[in-house]
């Protein structure tokens, strides 16, 4: 084991809650540990090609995890492996283990369906459905058998002021979502995310698509988030990096180099590569 | 370098275009080029297109014209005293019978050209001293009937050769053959109506008289044709009947059907008599008053159409009416009825005068300057015209093309006839028409019969809905199948799969229809047609083994149902299928002997078959090749077709729609349902609607496995005929320019009429989808 890519943070201890062995399937949110999204020895391989090496990584609970590094380092395969996303592609493997909470998510009493229930999932492009706004942010909800209306307006109306586009579109939601801006669309998506209640929010470079503006606001929306929600994001932006995480996670050719608070990692990496990248000497 | 002619092209003012910003002459040559090219194609498509509609339409608008006539000439004719009159099958050489009974010919055709015969006379073979002041002839069979005064009667028949003289033009010679003199009747009575029908077997000869008390009196007589060792047959006389008494009223018309089955007696009072010959002699069958709805009752004239089966009917009114002999099914036999009401005659009076033609079901009628000619099947009036001169006699040529008419001055006026499509017309084609012999108006479609009566029966009807029944068939066999197979290939198995899948049903699509029909015509039907049970029950067990297979892996623990890996089910289901589907074949006999069983009410014994069952219980016919089978093999035919493209628009979904569905928690089902299948609906809208239009114009199956019976039911197991096999199966016998070759021009047109709307909308409609479900860009 590499001890570069085995961090912990003994100088902030956070109380570990006690985890009930009941709780199989995810469990309850209150028995979960801070650091509760844990990779073990983590490898990945799309077929014969290793992506990832020997992850050891664990992720704090209502914090936001910066995963940083050049195209190609396997910090988005990482991600999508979090609600296990990449299972519709052929050939995949991989070896140790990938934890929430004390729970295997590749345990097989786990069911992949309502794993991602628990997991939203915001993309680089913005995907909205070609449906109408209350469509769109419900959909997680309709295909879990909810009917009651109240119950779904209530559920829009809470996370559209969640995603801070309630006031610009509250009197059009029944219009396609396509008549919406880019920014406003991918703060949809966010909506839809959470529509669902999540615990984790994971988003893949959520504004590599957006203008300086819209990726303000998205910005903001992960400040507000984090109160509630424990969010990963993969960005290409070390800007935005800096911004918007506590803690970041800098990733160089499927290996974790260094993982510490933002503000070290950006200030004083202990690893020289990390300092290359982050001043933007490579990459 | 710089050549100067660049220099030419240089701009004056500012620095020179260095030569990299110059485009190549020959890329922009090229791309000119191209542009005609390809814009002349776009325009040669939709000209193609053009073009066979215009062509289409050209070879249809013959049907829907009217008649025309042309004035020819006229001739002066001695003063013969006209008994009877007749033409030749050419139209060449029309004859007057004078009351001597001499034949008087007049050729027609090039008059005063030296190989014109102009007038001739012959004499027919009647023996010697005896008057003949009665004379008919029947323009169909070429049999002139000659009457005495004294109640005696002959038939002489008349029949034309061409010969053709050295040097000479062609020349029509008329050959008469004479018969024994039958008597019939009283012999101290003039003819009134004599009337002869030689229908094989039986000849029958009616004769109505009137004596000088003003009473009338009506004999039959049967004749027997006995064959010498040498030469013609000789008719002799077998029995003699009185008809007299077997009706009320004074009988003023009488005519024997063509068959020799019935006489029909008009009477002075307006009652119509219809008496049928028994074995031994003759009995009242019915009377009807053809009339009983007009001002005057009276029968005016009462005429055989082409057939003899059907009376043409006028009171003095001009009310035209028809009465055909047909087989009633409530009264088990046949019986006259009225099957036409015509438009009123042209002057308001009764026919004077009336021809038949002896090509269809047209007839001249008319009196005095009024002429029309009318076509009984459709009602229509072809040709109606007010003449210059007073018709004593007319003529319908034999070919229906060259009218005579003889005016009041001893005049002849010969007319060309054109109309070359009588029978057909919008009504003809679409609308219910009662059919000689039928018990009903109905749609249908007989081109072609037996006799050289045969009424053409042209309806586009049971053909349009042949190949309608027939696509819904295929329809509801494919359009399912096709679907959840594009939708399992692209959404739900592993890409591997999908790879070797559909080049395969890419391969299935080209499978010529014909191999197919045969399939469906010599191995599907029969197998079908004896394990019905077997078949239905195999189509009700493959939906429900499909739930049972998802009960039964959804109740087993997750970590068994690990083993099944997501795309590969089909592993496991296929076995399971197959043996669903083979319990359920096995199982087909056990259920005909449960529920299709039937008694055999000749033997008392149960017997389990589905085909007698059908029978009996929904009154419907069971046939071997039927819609079920065709729908089957035809389903075959177009599941590539519709699998393909929308298997295609499914997969075109974006990928980006399908993540965002699955990370929320959707099941792959649900994302299929509410993502891919919306999005992809206007792909697969389109899909459905190319295989409908295959379906629709698809032949070789239908022609090979229908039984091509233009006939109009739902049954399932009944058979039909599609406009595409209809047109297959009449090419053989279309004479070109006919009335048959145009009307499978007419069912062409339809079929490319449906086809066209069918696309049009279909495409209009998908237009919208794609608007609707757009994919952001």
């Amino acid at each position: 084991m590499n001890e570069a890519s085995h961090q912990s943070f003994p100088e902030q201890p956070v109380a570990r809650r006690p985890v009930s062995v009941e709780s199989r399937n995810l469990g309850e949110r209150a028995n979960y540990a801070p650091d509760y999204i844990a990779f073990r020895n983590y490898s990945f391989y799309y077929g014969a090609t290793q992506v990832l090496f020997d992850i050891n990584l664990e992720i704090p609970e209502r914090q936001v995890t910066a995963l940083i590094g050049p195209s190609g380092c396997g910090k988005s395969t990482l991600l999508r492996n979090i609600n296990r996303m990449n299972d519709l592609i052929d050939g995949i493997r991989h070896e140790g283990d990938l934890l929430i909470g004390r729970t295997s998510v590749y345990d097989p009493g786990i069911e992949v369906i309502s794993l991602r229930k628990r997991i939203g999932m915001v993309f680089q492009k913005s995907n909205p459905f070609p449906k109408s706004i209350y469509e769109n942010v419900i959909y997680g909800l309709r295909v879990a058998g909810r009917r009651r209306k109240s119950v779904l307006d209530d559920a829009v109306e809470r996370s559209l002021k969640a995603s801070a586009l309630w006031d610009e579109v509250k009197d059009r939601l029944h219009e396609s979502a396509f008549s919406l801006s880019g920014g406003q669309m991918q703060r949809l998506c966010i909506a839809r995310a959470i529509a669902n209640q999540p615990e984790i929010i994971l988003m893949d470079e959520p504004c590599s698509a957006l203008d300086p503006i819209a990726t303000g606001k998205i910005e903001d929306l992960i400040h507000e988030l984090k109160n509630d929600y424990t969010i990963v994001i993969v960005t290409h932006n070390m800007q935005q990096a800096a911004r918007v995480s506590d803690r970041t996670a800098f990733f160089y050719l499927g290996k974790l180099v260094e993982y510490d608070h933002t503000d070290t990692i950006f200030m004083n990496p202990m690893e020289p590569q990390t300092e290359a990248y982050v001043s933007g000497r490579f990459g | 370098m710089r050549s100067p002619r660049k220099r030419e092209h240089a701009p004056r003012a500012g620095a020179p275009i260095p030569e990299r910003f110059r485009v190549a002459r020959s890329t922009l040559i090229f791309d000119h080029a191209m542009n005609i090219v390809i814009k002349t194609g776009g325009i040669a498509v939709v000209g193609a297109i053009g073009g066979i509609f215009i062509f289409l339409l050209i070879q249809i608008l013959p049907l829907f014209r009217g008649a025309s006539i042309d004035y020819v000439g006229s001739f002066e004719l001695p003063d013969l005293g006209i008994q009877a009159m007749g033409i030749d099958p050419w139209s060449e050489i029309p004859f007057f019978v004078d009351p001597d009974g001499t034949l008087h010919f007049l050729e027609i055709v090039d008059p005063g050209a030296p190989h014109n015969r102009g007038w001739f006379t012959v004499a027919p073979p009647l023996p010697p001293d005896t008057a003949f002041p009665f004379a008919r002839f029947n323009q169909r069979y070429g049999k002139l009937l000659f009457g005495t005064d004294d109640g005696r009667f002959t038939v002489v028949n008349l029949n034309f050769e061409q010969s053709f003289p050295e040097h000479r033009q062609r020349e029509i010679v008329p050959r008469l053959s004479g018969n024994p003199v039958i008597r019939i009747g009283r012999s101290d009575a003039v003819f009134e109506e004599l009337d002869y029908v030689d229908a094989g077997r039986t000849k029958l000869a009616v004769a109505l008289q009137r004596l000088g008390d003003g009473t009338s009196e009506l004999h039959a007589v049967t004749l027997r044709a006995t064959r010498p060792l040498i030469g013609d047959p000789v008719l002799r006389r077998d029995r003699e009947f009185d008809l007299t008494g077997l009706f009320e009223g004074v009988p003023r018309f009488v005519r024997l059907t063509g068959d020799a089955d019935f006489v029909i007696v008009g009477t002075e009072e307006g009652y119509l008599h219809l008496l049928a010959r028994t074995r031994d002699g003759f009995e009242p069958r019915q009377t009807h008053r053809p009339f009983h709805d007009a001002a005057s009752e009276a029968i005016h004239s009462m005429d055989f159409l082409f057939g003899d089966l059907s009376l043409i009917l006028t009171n003095p009114e001009g009310r035209n009416v028809m009465y055909s002999i047909y087989h009633d099914e409530g009264e088990g036999h046949r019986i006259l009825g009225r099957t036409k009401v015509f438009d009123l005659l042209p002057g308001g009076r009764g026919a004077d005068f009336y021809s038949t033609s002896v090509r269809n079901k047209a007839f001249l009628i008319g009196s005095g300057n009024q002429a029309a000619i009318r076509y009984a099947t459709t009602n229509a009036t072809r040709w109606e015209s007010e003449l210059d001169f007073a018709v004593e006699h007319a003529l319908l040529g034999g070919r229906y093309d060259r009218i005579l008419f003889v005016d009041d001055a001893n005049k002849m006026h010969l007319f060309e006839l054109s109309d070359r499509h009588p029978e057909t017309g919008l009504r003809a084609y679409f609308g219910k028409i009662h059919y000689e012999g039928r018990a009903e108006p109905e749609f249908m479609w007989q081109s072609t019969g037996g006799g050289d009566a045969f009424e053409p029966k042209i309806s586009m009807v049971p053909l349009i809905w042949g190949t309608m029944k027939g696509t819904v068939f295929a329809m509801i066999i494919a359009v399912p199948i096709a679907l959840l197979a594009a939708l399992y290939t692209s959404q739900f198995i592993r890409p591997e799969m999908r790879g070797i899948i559909k080049p395969i049903m890419e391969i299935m699509e080209s499978v010529p229809t014909v191999v197919l029909g045969f399939l469906a015509a010599l191995w599907m039907a029969p197998l079908i047609s004896g394990s019905v049970p077997s078949a239905l029950l195999v189509i009700a067990a493959l939906p429900a083994g499909i739930l049972a297979f998802a009960a039964i892996v959804t109740a087993l623990p997750r970590p068994a149902r690990r083993w099944i890996r997501p795309g590969y089910e089909f592993l496991y289901f296929a076995p399971f299928m197959f043996g669903i589907g083979w319990i359920a074949w096995s199982l087909g006999p056990v259920l005909e002997g449960i529920l299709f069983a039937i008694e055999d009410p000749g033997t008392g014994a149960v017997v389990a078959d589905f085909r007698l069952w059908w029978t009996e219980t929904t009154g419907a016919a069971f046939r071997q090749r039927n819609a079920f089978v065709v729908g089957v093999f035809m389903g075959f035919a177009i599941i590539p077709t519709i699998f393909t493209i929308a298997e295609d628009s499914m997969s075109n979904v974006p990928r980006s729609f399908r993540s965002a569905a699955y990370a929320l928690g959707a099941s792959r089902w649900q994302t299929a349902v509410t993502v891919v299948l919306p999005t992809a609906a206007a792909g697969i809208f389109s899909a459905v609607m190319i295989g409908f239009g295959r379906a629709v114009g698809e032949t070789m199956i239908l022609l090979m496995a229908t039984g091509n019976t233009p006939i109009m039911t739902v049954n399932p197991f009944d058979g039909m005929r599609t406009l595409a096999a209809n047109i297959a199966v009449e090419l053989p016998e279309a004479a070109q320019g006919g009335t048959l070759y145009r009307s499978l021009f007419l069912g062409a047109m339809l079929l490319f009429l449906m086809t066209f709307l069918v696309n049009t909308l279909a495409e209009l409609l998908r237009q919208r989808l794609r608007e609707r479900y757009k994919a952001v860009e």
